[in-house]
């Protein structure tokens, strides 16, 4: 159930109808790709930072996310970036470096501000990711995702509705192990054994099988398919698209 | 088979059922052909997250129209109760409503055929109601051909037309108007396991072994389960139990009643200890559940889980039967597997997972109780049993009540509480709605 709320949250039809919303998922999904090539191209820590602030205001903004809700999305997220800088930070091949600049010596341990900057720089970047990755999943529909890639991408309806069906299934997975552990509990074995594989190996097959004869019993793949659901381009997508490109653009040219 | 459109066909047999019979082919290929089918499982049969766009589903497959399917989508969930349903979120549904969703999808594109394997199976009484009240529909409207196959003969043999009545191999018994089918074959059928609609628990063919009411007394003054004011949920805002009491004696055999939901296999959970309540205590033979080393836990509780699947360890029925268990304990074990008709000899190196449903039922029965643990948990173990699996089950569980343990059985099968029970409790919204014995409900039901 946590799980299934945190990979595929319950949107709002006010995130859904809101400017976010409303934009194509592939332009949403094209967005995020440049940015975090973008980020790449640069060590700076500026870039990042910027990128973060435009990115978390506007999914407030223009995405209508409630800010409780982008909070605890991106809150641990942002814990285990800091988690992953302050590893950096100590261990850093530059703080042993003679020729690198000490900033404060705590016996054995020497920090350097080579070590800092490359530790905040990783930091900033984690934390851009965690907000895009954020925002595009609490403003993106799941169905309309897929719906997007097969009309707006051409990708195969079986590759992306099948995906999207066994996406629906991992929860229940989840439930099976935690069963499965029980099971062997209850027969006096330990909990957690590699044999427990095979029943969720053999249960995940199930899901696939079951949910693939219902797919096929209701006609799919069989030809020509309409389209429920119709995704078209709009003035809006290329808006968006736009202005995104823009602020990368710029952010990067702020930093030189 | 010949069955003209818009009647209703039951089938009933033993364990898996061979539907590619009635089609003549497999109904897998056959949507574009103008049959449905809809499956046991309601959670793995639909596609799409929201209601509306599962049951467009099948109409986009077929390249139907987009205003044609606007105008259906509705039409089809009105047709099973649901309309309104179209945004909502299908595993978010209780099992009769996405039962009812599949069935929906299913007759969109108006197939002349509808086939429906146990369709209520994972349903309770309400839900497995409300999806016949649909099949009525669909049947006075003589909107398609219903082959049905049902196990819950009291609803399915009223609807239908025509019987087939299939013995263990999945050869026909008998075919024809159920009412001559019930006349020509009624001891060929109840032989062969077969429910018979008006079966009165006095009918079964061997009389079940009834625990002496009296013998509860001397087998022992120290609770078995004991559940005090327990408090559960999933999720802290949304409690499944608020505040639970209950307690068993040994040989007490308690059914677990209430609707999909209610909080039935929850209760199960905590009482074996693999979930942590989050106020109350629970005592299972004197002891925390929880904090019991797994080996004694073993000793103390059976459980046989509601998807046998989900409890199978082994990769052959002897390993599943055998695995941790004491030596002095096999015999047993393997009398047991002999009388729930699994036995070692043509089962024993059989996977578990390649039994069919009914057997590996059965299977997870044998596991269950082989111990003869002090507490017998049971999530509805009698679903998608025949007569035979059904008195198997009560008489051995009956055995074992009457040496000392207590049996704790979630269930939706009144024929279950009333032939296996001696306490009814009733479980509503987290709350304990009633606690009575077993004969006070039968009086007044």
């Amino acid at each position: 159930m946590t799980a299934a709320t945190f990979l595929a949250p319950d949107l709002d039809i006010t995130q859904r109808e809101s400017v976010l919303g409303r934009t194509s998922p592939l332009v949403k999904l094209g967005i995020s790709l440049a940015w975090l090539i973008g980020l790449g191209l640069t060590l700076d820590v500026r870039p990042p930072l910027i990128l973060t602030v435009i990115v978390l205001s506007a999914g407030l903004e223009l995405g209508r996310i409630p800010p409780g809700m982008l909070a605890r999305r991106v809150a641990p997220l942002m814990v285990a970036a800091a988690g992953i800088a302050l590893t950096n930070l100590l261990f850093s091949t530059h703080n042993p470096d003679p020729a690198a600049h000490e900033i404060v010596r705590i016996g054995p341990l020497r920090i350097t501000e080579e070590a800092v900057a490359a530790a905040v720089g990783l930091a900033a970047r984690v934390a851009a990711i965690v907000s895009v990755a954020a925002v595009f999943v609490l403003t993106t529909d799941a169905t309309r995702l897929m719906d997007s890639l097969v009309q707006q991408a051409r990708v195969s309806p079986r590759f992306a509705y099948g995906l999207l069906a066994a996406y629906q299934a991992v929860p229940r997975l989840a439930d099976d192990l935690a069963a499965l552990r029980g099971a062997r509990r209850l027969r006096g074995l330990r909990e957690l054994d590699p044999s427990i594989l095979l029943g969720l190996l053999v249960r995940a097959i199930r899901h696939a099988d079951q949910l693939s004869i219902a797919m096929d019993a209701r006609g799919f793949g069989a030809g020509r398919r309409s389209i429920y659901r119709p995704i078209a381009w709009t003035s809006l997508d290329l808006v968006v698209g736009a202005s995104a490109l823009v602020i990368l653009v710029s952010a990067l040219v702020l930093s030189r | 088979m010949d069955v003209a459109r818009g009647r209703g066909a039951a089938g009933d047999d033993d364990d898996d059922p061979p539907v590619a019979v009635v089609a003549g082919h497999g109904p897998f290929t056959t949507a574009g052909l103008g049959s449905g089918i809809v499956l046991q499982d309601p959670a793995s049969q639909l596609v799409m997250e929201r209601v509306g766009d599962d049951v467009a589903f099948g109409l986009e497959n077929l390249a139907w129209g987009r205003a044609a399917m606007r105008e259906r989508v509705p039409e089809a969930l009105a047709g099973v109760g649901l309309r309104g349903f179209e945004d909502r979120r299908s595993t978010r549904l209780s099992g009769g409503e996405q039962q009812r969703v599949a069935i929906a999808g299913v007759l969109a594109p108006g197939p002349g055929l509808l086939v429906l394997d146990e369709p209520t199976a994972h349903l309770d009484p309400a839900g497995a109601e409300a999806v016949f009240r649909v099949l009525r529909t669909i049947r006075e409207r003589e909107a398609a051909t219903i082959v049905l196959v049902e196990h819950r003969v009291a609803l399915a043999w009223p609807l239908a037309d025509t019987v087939l009545a299939l013995d263990d191999e999945g050869r026909p018994i008998d075919v024809g108007a159920p009412a001559d089918v019930l006349k020509r074959s009624a001891t060929k059928l109840a032989s062969a396991g077969i429910w018979l609609p008006d079966d009165r628990p006095g009918t079964a063919a061997a009389p079940v072994p009834s625990p002496d009411p009296l013998s509860t007394q001397v087998l022992g003054t120290e609770p078995v389960l004991d559940v005090a004011q327990v408090r559960f949920g999933y999720v802290a805002t949304a409690p499944v139990l608020r505040a639970v009491d209950l307690t068993l004696m040994p040989g007490e055999r308690v059914a677990l009643v209430g609707r999909n939901g209610s909080g039935k296999t929850t209760l199960l959970r905590l009482a074996l200890g693999l979930l942590e309540p989050l106020a109350g205590e629970i005592r299972l033979g004197g002891r925390d559940p929880r904090r019991l080393p797994a080996v004694q836990l073993a000793r103390l509780a059976g459980f046989v889980p509601q998807e046998p699947e989900l409890g199978f360890l082994g990769q052959s029925v002897r390993e599943e039967i055998e695995l941790g268990l004491p030596q002095e304990q096999l015999t047993h074990a393997h009398d047991l597997a002999e009388r729930l008709r699994l036995p070692l000899a043509d089962f024993g190196d059989r996977s578990p997972y390649r039994l069919s449903g009914g057997e590996q039922r059965r299977l997870s029965l044998v596991t269950g109780l082989a111990r003869r643990p002090l507490l017998l948990a049971l999530d509805e173990p009698t679903f998608g049993q025949d007569r035979r699996g059904h008195e198997a089950l009560v008489g051995a569980l009956a055995e074992l009540v009457g040496e000392g343990s207590a049996m704790l059985a979630a269930t939706h099968d009144d024929r279950f509480v009333r032939e296996a029970a001696d306490r009814r409790v009733e479980l509503a919204d987290g709350w304990v709605l009633a606690d009575e014995p077993v004969e006070l409900w039968k009086a007044a039901s």
